[in-house]
């Protein structure tokens, strides 16, 4: 499955520039906001940061899926940002992350929310998939790779 | 050192992106090879990416291997984090 299944180009974002996990989240928290007005930006990082809280999502290799539960959406929102240089996150093999994954989830979802998952860790486990999303300079070509299979 | 034993999950969640992260935590920790079966799908225990790919939910049976010197603490330790529900307050 493509993850352009349920990441649009327009919440594809390549080559940003955040120095650290508090502007990025803002910025995805944003994000969000855009997407669905009737989510403040604040009940978005709330979220956010309340789930790392309980532990990073950095998963390793340089990857993080950081995400919150939101009441008030029928579904997921996703968010593919790439960083220019990779930021500190506390992930779980202490390497600093630039491929972020965001997910917005709605408050009651378990299953679908699993196998989003898996859909998600099926293509960045690929290195050569996740070089490619490193290396793209727009968000045009960052849907590209996203949307190709 | 080779052993193994079947877990339920129990966690309301399933093996969602946290649960995956403490497993792999724990499994670092022990020097052994831990692999976890479901069906006919297996992931190492040490990357979350290759667990959250099992789709683990609620109810669903998982055979945990472990190799090595640690092989039966780090069956142990999982098999009680399992159990624990991952510290997740439900």
């Amino acid at each position: 499955m493509k993850l352009s299944t349920f990441i649009t180009e327009d919440r594809t974002k390549a080559a940003v520039l955040f120095n650290s996990k508090k502007r990025l989240f803002e910025y995805i928290s944003e994000l969000t906001h855009q997407v669905a007005p009737n989510i403040t930006a604040q009940e978005c990082i709330d979220a956010l940061m309340q789930r790392e809280k309980l532990g990073s999502t950095g998963i390793g290799n340089g990857i993080a899926i950081p995400h919150g539960r939101l009441e008030g959406i029928d579904e997921t929102i996703a968010f593919l940002i790439v960083n220019e240089k990779p930021i500190p996150f506390d992930a779980i093999d202490d390497k600093p992350v630039d491929i972020f994954l965001a997910l917005m989830v709605p408050e009651a979802q378990c299953q679908e929310h699993l196998k989003t998952l898996a859909n998600i860790a099926q293509k960045l486990k690929d290195k050569h998939y996740c070089k490619q999303l490193r290396h793209a300079q727009t968000n045009a070509a960052l849907f590209q790779i996203i949307n190709q299979d | 050192m080779q052993c193994q034993a079947h877990y339920t999950i129990i966690n309301k969640l399933g093996l969602h992106a946290r649960a995956a992260s403490q497993l792999a935590s724990l499994a670092l920790k022990f020097d052994a090879k831990v692999t976890l079966t479901q069906d006919d799908k297996s992931a190492e225990a040490d990357s979350v990416l290759a667990l959250m790919l099992l789709e683990s939910s609620q109810g669903k049976e998982v055979l945990v291997q472990c190799e090595g010197p640690d092989a039966e603490q780090a069956l142990i330790a999982i098999g009680q984090l399992i159990e624990a529900k991952f510290n997740e307050g439900e």
